[in-house]
Formats: C-alpha cells, structure tokens, sequence
C-alpha cells in the first residue's frame, strides 16, 4: 500500500519550540501532551502530521483492537489480559505507533464506542464497537481546534486522560478498555478559550507565531513549493536528516530509563510551584518529568538546572492563573529568580 | 487487569483529611458516602482509586460521565429476548453498586437528573425500573463517592446535603512535602510492580484495620450523652432537617471503630464533625439576609462619623433600592424540585425522574450558603467550605443549565417514541423494542426484524449559554469614560467564566454619528483583550443607530446559532440628540427602534445613567418601548452590572 506523502518534520524551517515538545512527547508519553497556540497558517497540523513519520516501532499484541503492549501485563485490555492470565503467550508484531485524529464533528458514540449495530440486527446479540479512543491506545491522539470541541466530548476526553482508562455505559453495551494516548491540540486562542480542566491535562503547551524575518519567511515559501512540485524528491533530500532524527529519539528513549534528578532541584521546583500558585501537583511534576526527557534527549543522564529552566518554559506557562485585565503571562524573571535562589 | 497500575493508597503523601474520610466511608456505609472537593491535580481520583485494594471483597463500580440511563438503571435482556421471546431484566450499574462503593469521578458534571434518581435510590434502598416493557426491582446500598472540581460550577445545596461527608483536598504548601511527593511518583513510575510490592504490606494491614472495624462497627455503641453532643452540635451549625445528626453519630462510630473501640468519645464526635458539617452548615436564620444589605448597614453605622462624601453614596444605594425593581433573590429561583430533606418515601423518584419532560436547571446557586461565625462553645470545626470564592459577584448566577436540542448534537440521554418521523434513530432502544417480537416475525435473514412501530428516536442535550449583547453610549455626555469602564469589566469578568456558563458576549459603542460593533459576540478572552483596549469616547448620541445596529447583530447571530438565547443589555443616559440624513427626531427614532427590538422579543435590559438635574427619562421611555427591565443607576460599577445580567432570567 503506498501512503499518502508527508511533510517531513526535519523540514520544517523555525518553529523550534512546537517541534521540540512533540519530540519530548515521543520520548517520554508520560509527559501529558501539548498544546499548540497560535494562529492559522503556522505550520502546527503540519508538524503534529509530519510527526507521524518519526514514530517509533512498538510491540503490539495480534490481532487486539487497543495494540496492547505485551510487555505491559498492568495495561492489557479484558480479553489479552484474560489470555495472559490463563498463561497462554500473547503473539506480538511489530507496529509503528501513529497520529489518530479527533474532528471537532465527531459524536460522543463515536470517540468513546458504541453498540455495533449491524451485529446486533444480523446476530440478535450485544457486541462493543471500539471508537477513537480505542485507535488513540498507545498512540497520540490528535484533536485540531480543541477549544471548539463539544462539551461532553470534553468530558469524556478528560475521563479518559486522567486514568488512561475509557469507560463506556452507553446505548446497551457496558465496557471498559485501556485508552492512554499522549493528546496534542491545537488552538486558535481568537476563537474561544478552552476549559481549564482541559487545559491542565496538557503536559505542555507552547505558543507558535508566524516567522518575522524575511529570509526565514523565505526559506519557508520555497520548501513548500519544492514539497509541492515534487514531494518524493523533497522527501528523500530530507531521509537523512529524518533517521538522524528518529535514531535521536529512540536513544533518547534508552537514555531517558537512567536519568537521575537530585533532591535540590525538586526542591527548587517545589518552591517554584508553591510561589507561583499553581493549582494542585501537576505542575511540578510536569516540570520535573520534562527536565528529565530533556536531560536525556540531550544524552545526559543527570538533570541540571538548564533542563529544569528549559522545562518551566514549557510547563507552567498555560498554568497560570488568569484573572480579569491579567495578561496571565508567566513572569519568567520571577521564576529565574526562585529557581536559583535555591 | 487494567486497574493493577493504580498508585498505593498507602503511599499517597499528605491530604490526611481526604484518606481519613475515605477510610471512614469504607467501614461505614451508614456514614452517608463522601464528597471530595478540591483543585485539578490535588490527587483527588487517584485516592479514591486507591481504596480499591482496601475493601476486601467490596468493588468500586465507577459511573462515567456518559452513561445513559438504560445503562444505569437496567433495562430489557435484548440477547434473552431475541431467543426466548420474552422479557427478562438485564441489570445496570445500579445493581452491580449494590453493596459495594459506587464512584462518581467529575460528579459536577453529570446531569443533575441523574445524579439524583442514584442518590433517591440508594436513599430508598430500592431501584424501581418500569421501562421498556420491564417492571423490575432491586435493592441498592452502596457507598457513594465523588470527586468534583469546584471551578467548573458546585452541585446544589441539596445535593451536597445528600452526601454524609464533605472534604476538600488542598495542595501540599510545604516544600519538603511536595518534594517527598515528586520524590515517590518518579519511584513509582520507574518500577511500578517494585514500587508496588514495597507497599503491599502496609496495604494488607490497612485492609486488615479496616475490615476489623467493619465488624466492630456494628457492635459499637452510642451513649445517650454523645445523641446530646450531636444534637447540639447540629444546632449550632443551623443544619436543616435531622440527617446531619444520624451522620454525625455514624462517622464517629467509624473513627471510635477504626481505633478499636466500641464506643464513641466526645473527640470522635470532634472529628466527625469535620466531615459531617461544613457542607450543611446554614447562616443562623436571624442574619440571613441578602449580603449587601449587610454591608449597607455597616456602611451606615460608619457613615454616622464619616465624611459627608460617604452619607452621599449611601443614599445613593437607598434611592437605587427604590427605584429599581430588585432583582430577584438566588434562593428558591427554582424550589419545585429536589427539595427533599427527608426522603424515606421517594422510592419511585427515579421514574418520576425520567418521566419529567423538562430537564432540571441546575440551582447550584443556593451552594454558596456559608456559615457565619458561631459562638463557638464546642469546638466546632474550622470550617472552609468556600465552594465559590468570589460569592458576592456570582450570587444568583444562573449556572451553565442545560437544554434539549433537536440539532443531532449534544449528549444522547434516552430514548422516545417520536410522534413523527424519526430521524434521529436510538438504535440500542430501538433493538430493545423488537427484541421481545423476534419470536413471532418471519425471519428476514438477520436475527432482528425491526419494524417501523419499534422505532425511537434519541433525546439529546446539550449545554448552552446565553449571548450577552452590550450597547453602551460612548457620547460626549457626562460619565461616558466611566460607563465604558464598567462595561468592559464587566465583559472581561463574564469571560473569565464563559467556560463555565457558556456564556458568550459582544459590545457595541454609540458615538458622533454611528453605532460601532467594537467587540463581535464571542467566548475568546483574548480576542475583547485585542478589541477593547481603547475605548474612544465623545461627540453626539445616535440612539437609533445604536439600536439598529444591534437588533442587526443579534439578527444575524440568530442566523448563526439559533440555540442561543441572546440578551441586549443597553447602557446610556438616554439622551439621542444625532439627527441624521432624514432629519428626523432622533429620540422618536430612537423610541420606535426600540419598538421592533421589543416586537421580537428579545429579553433586554436598560441600564439608566441619567444624572442631570433634570431628568429626561427617556432611556425609560426606550425601556418601556423594548420591553425591556429598567434600571437607573447613578454610579456605574463593573459588579452592578454583572449583578444585573446575572439576574436578567
């Protein structure tokens, strides 16, 4: 089957903040995703589209709706978990994790499953038809314009993401399977906020804007050009550049196993946290988890300060609590200030 | 199974209070069930997730927010009924909850409908189901636990009466704390099956005091002298109806059992009081009058030695008082349901629930009630149940409230039988109906032979918010600057919370010769940031115009989304003296246009500011014109305003 030609990520000129945090969300999809900010035409479907190709392989159990990870015992969806029990072996293929997409259209039935109807009518018996968060298991679910999703698609988005689990009691069937996904979103801040219980379930967020120097502006106008007259030749020119990338990842994924973090820098973050007022624990956890994904998309194995730094920039910005006639911008030579007061 | 990477209850830093509660819930049914409030990211899910491996043979049956009430409150066996021809009852979470822990995670965010035939059915013990041909019932006793997040707006104080026990879950401020918490979560994800294990033995014993203490429970007794304590307590806390005493007396048994005693001492009572009262505890009814009123008061006892400038703004607020009619009070705005406070008898409420034809507003508007400071004789507890942190703003707020739609958009909540055609097709309600016929139709084929009279058609519902239209006079007449001012605070507030309501508003300033459409309607924060930092003020006032324009705006919004009830809010002195091209009275103009708006009847609302010596009334007369309620004001202010839109229904 030939796919569909993509963009490659490697070529896409500027924007270095977007990239990076999708690429830490690769690394480490604990991370809690990203929230890109910024107006139409500023690459960002593009990006999380040419993200795609960069994924890394993953084992997968045959044949299963949710691609369980064999390896995973704790995270087996009700009938691999029901064969590993049993002691039968769990066969495994190889399969490249990918982008699912969220239309802000679609129906609540559809994102969390429903009842297979044609079944029912053909057999007279209940069966559960998975839906997009069943696609989303281990891969990122992607959602363009997520502040204009609907409210109870929200709602049961934000279920799904706390726990990693999508529950469904709906239409006669009665189901629960695994659904953990790193969730990127894309928003245009002009057309409406987006819930801050939404908000806060996205590790990072990051604000993209249009390139203002003209040479950059440039550079972007004839690749895409280039890409447009011939896409597979624009693609090879960048093969190199890509499986530098995807070898990059993928050792960072190894590294990532034996960073270490020492207890001043935690405390730092703590401080950081609780002067700025951040609601809850995410915040600093967030931070510290992507200092760590930093450190070792670096080859690093111990965190710095620059990684915690780094990280705040990523992390706390969309945090922030906003109240009327505030810009609700992070003061970040506050932060520095906390941050190397410890 | 999926559950096994849950996070050790045991190990879970801090937020002793929520564990506490929890703990108590577990050995106590009696004790009401617990409500957990508290920020995002305060570990609210993960600790009552964690009570999973504590409650020996008991399950956590979870209700997602997208269940639907064939699913909660079971329904027709379709499998049985293709094969045998006959009805059976297939259960739903109601049935598997039944004595065991029944977890509601965002319990804020689920249909107040629903929310309450649960808890009116665990309150009777009893799940009556008459639906789809299925007459069926069941016993149900669980222990409800929720976990909401404040923010995005509170249940009612009803509901939260229903609950036995409240907590908040606070985050950690010290930071060798929230050290030790990161320090555990990076253990815990870097080997979760190791971190496990090293928790299992701390696990087993909790499970252990536990069970122990169910048992003990049941034996434990209550002296006369603690009834007393209780009642008094109760007393003092102004709580309405006696259920706050039974849970009182029950979470103490269960703190006396967890400390392996089996009888209850003053200082269980203490403690239970923690978590039995802060979500009941009423403003003693002697001081319970609106709040302004209060600080009008106390403004006139200062003002008696203040300056003179003060003793002016207070009778401004007393002429305001008189002039206009009062907005209409939060508390009752919707008493005709779920007032309920002793409900032994509402076995059948969950199908009186689904009968209703209307969806129930949300009234989380009376959740606010706050306690007053109380001679404290007992030590009663700290309480800082502040479920909405700017009250004097949001009072009366209306709340996101919800509306059926007939768009196929919004949550699919049950099935009907359309009176004409259905296009909108249940098709888990639509087997349902068949099934039971399966056994005489011919057989076409498949296993179901549907006919057109099983067809049902979905009921949906969605939230919706209302659209705010501000048209404020930015002429050069006296207090211009000052009404925009207010205006736009105004907006940016109602923005802060549009997520939460909804809600949606748009600004349009009259000035010189022409009405400008300064903010188009929206929900975007950032977008009246843009539009609305300058606000040039000054010329001649074109009423009309302004009008106009608005009528047009809301005309085409209409076009737009037609589900969204819009609101013109006009701000102005009233006093239309632009007279345009065709030479025309401008205050005739004026009048007439506000005669169309009121012909369509769109609600609106007339803020006068009149302040000259000698008044014109005319902004009143547009009032009357529009049919629109009237307000005069002498001094603007941003919380007037909201005070006002927010009691416009």
């Amino acid at each position: 089957m030939k796919r569909v030609a993509v963009y490659p990520f490697a070529a896409i000129v500027g924007q270095e903040d977007m990239k990076l945090s999708l690429i830490l969300n690769v690394i480490n999809p604990a991370l809690g995703g990203v929230l890109i900010k910024g107006e139409k035409g500023t690459a960002k479907s593009t990006a999380v589209r040419a993200l795609a190709e960069l994924l890394p392989a993953m084992a997968s159990v045959e044949g299963c709706q949710f691609h369980c990870d064999p390896l995973e015992p704790n995270l087996l969806c009700e009938s691999c978990s029901e064969k590993y029990k049993s002691g039968a072996k769990l066969s495994s293929s190889e399969i490249k994790m990918k982008v699912v997409e969220l239309p802000v259209s679609a129906t609540e039935d559809r994102v969390v499953g429903t009842l297979d109807i044609e079944h029912a009518i053909k057999h007279g018996e209940k069966k559960f038809e998975a839906g997009i968060l069943a696609q989303a298991n281990r891969n990122i679910l992607y959602v363009d314009e997520i502040n204009l999703l609907d409210d109870h698609v929200v709602d049961v988005l934000l279920d799904a993401a706390a726990m990693g689990v999508n529950t469904v009691e709906r239409e006669g069937v009665s189901y629960s399977h695994p659904a953990k996904f790193v969730l990127v979103g894309t928003m245009n801040p002009e057309e409406g906020d987006i819930r801050p219980q939404l908000l806060d379930r996205f590790g990072l967020s990051v604000i993209v804007t249009g390139e203002h120097e003209p040479e950059k502006r440039v550079e972007v106008i004839k690749r895409r050009l280039a890409y447009e007259e011939d896409a597979d030749k624009f693609i090879a020119k960048y093969d190199k550049e890509q499986k530098e990338l995807g070898e990059k990842i993928m050792q960072a994924r190894q590294v990532l196993k034996e960073v270490v973090i020492a207890d001043n820098l935690l405390a730092a973050v703590a401080a950081l946290a609780i002067e700025l007022g951040v609601d809850g624990h995410r915040a600093d956890i967030t931070v510290i988890k992507t200092a760590m994904t930093l450190a070792a998309f670096a080859g690093r194995t111990e965190v710095v300060m620059e990684d915690i730094k780094n990280a705040a920039k990523l992390v706390l910005p969309h945090r922030m609590r906003r109240r009327p006639f505030e810009e609700g911008e992070l003061n970040w030579a506050k932060v520095e200030a906390i941050l190397d007061a410890q | 199974m999926l559950n096994d990477a849950l996070f050790p209850f045991v190990a879970i830093v801090g937020q002793e209070n929520v564990k506490k509660a929890l703990l108590i819930a577990l050995v106590n049914q009696k004790a009401g069930g617990l409500l957990i409030g508290g920020k995002k990211g305060t570990a609210k899910s993960t600790i009552v997730r964690g009570v999973r491996e504590l409650c020996g043979e008991q399950r956590i049956v979870e209700l997602p927010l997208n269940a639907t009430e064939d699913m909660l409150f079971g329904s027709i066996d379709v499998e049985y009924a293709v094969k045998h021809g006959k009805r059976k009852f297939a259960s739903g979470i109601l049935a598997r909850a039944h004595e065991n822990l029944l977890y509601i995670d965002e319990i804020n965010l689920l249909r107040t409908e629903l929310l309450n035939a649960v808890l009116d059915a665990n309150a009777a013990g009893v799940n009556l189901v008459e639906r789809d041909g299925i007459s069926f019932s069941h016993p149900v006793h669980c222990t409800v636990l929720g976990t909401m997040n404040p923010e995005e707006g509170t249940l009612s104080s009803q509901t939260l009466d229903r609950f036995g026990m409240y907590v908040e879950a606070q985050p950690e401020l010290v930071t060798e704390n929230r050290v030790k918490i990161m320090r555990e979560l990076l253990n815990f994800a870097a080997d979760i099956e190791g971190y496990r294990q090293q928790n299992l033995l701390a696990t087993e014993s909790l499970a252990e005091q536990i069970a122990a203490a169910r048992t003990l429970v049941k034996i434990t007794e209550v002296s006369e002298a603690m009834i007393q304590l209780a009642a008094q307590m109760c007393a003092q806390a102004f709580c309405a109806g006696h259920r706050a005493e039974i849970y009182l007396l029950e979470c103490a048994k269960a703190i006396a059992a967890l400390e392996q005693r089996n009888y209850v001492l003053p200082k269980d009572m203490n403690e239970a009081a923690q978590y039995v009262l802060p979500h009941r505890m009423r403003r003693p009814p002697e001081q319970e009058q609106p709040e302004e009123e209060e600080t009008e008061q106390q403004n006139e006892q200062e003002n008696e030695d203040n300056t003179e400038d003060n003793d002016e703004t207070q009778d401004e607020n007393d002429a305001d008082d008189q002039q206009q009619p009062p907005p209409p009070l939060p508390d009752n705005v919707d008493g005709e349901n779920d007032e309920e406070p002793e409900n032994d008898d509402q076995s059948e409420d969950d199908e009186q629930n689904e009968d209703k034809e209307e969806p129930t507003p949300n009234n989380d508007a009376e959740a606010q009630e706050q306690v007053a400071d109380i001679d404290k004789t007992f030590p009663l507890p700290q309480i800082k149940l502040d479920l909405d942190q700017d009250r004097k703003l949001r009072r009366g707020s209306g709340k996101r409230s919800t509306k059926k739609t007939d768009l196929k958009q919004g949550r699919y909540v049950r099935a009907t039988i359309s009176s004409t055609k259905v296009e909108d097709l249940a098709f888990d309600a639509t087997i349902r109906a068949a099934a039971p016929y399966q056994k005489m139709r011919e057989n076409n084929g498949c296993a179901l032979n549907i006919k057109s009279e099983d067809m049902r058609q979905k009921v949906r519902e969605k939230r919706i918010g209302s659209t705010f239209l501000f048209l404020v006079d930015a002429s050069g007449s006296m207090g211009a600057k000052e009404r925009m001012k207010a205006v736009k605070g105004a907006i940016f507030y109602m923005l802060q919370e549009a997520y939460q309501k909804r809600d949606q508003v748009g600004m349009i300033a009259f000035r010189r010769t022409k009405a400008e459409v300064l903010l188009p309607i929206t929900r975007s924060i950032d977008l009246a940031q843009k539009c609305l930092q300058e606000l040039p003020t000054g010329g001649k006032t074109p009423l009309a115009d302004g009008l106009a324009t608005a009528l047009m705006t809301l005309y085409m919004r209409n076009k737009k989304d037609a589900e969204l009830e819009p609101i013109l809010i006009l701000v102005t002195d009233g006093r239309a003296n632009f007279v345009d091209a065709s030479g025309e009275d401008p205050i005739k103009q004026a009048i007439d246009m506000a005669q169309k708006i009121g012909k369509l009847q769109i609600s609106s609302v007339v803020i006068d500011t009149e302040t000259d010596f000698i008044k014109l009334g005319i902004a009143k007369d547009v009032a009357k014109a529009m049919g629109a309620s009237y307000y005069s004001l002498k001094q603007l202010s941003e919380e007037q305003i909201i005070h006002i839109v927010r009691n416009i229904n």
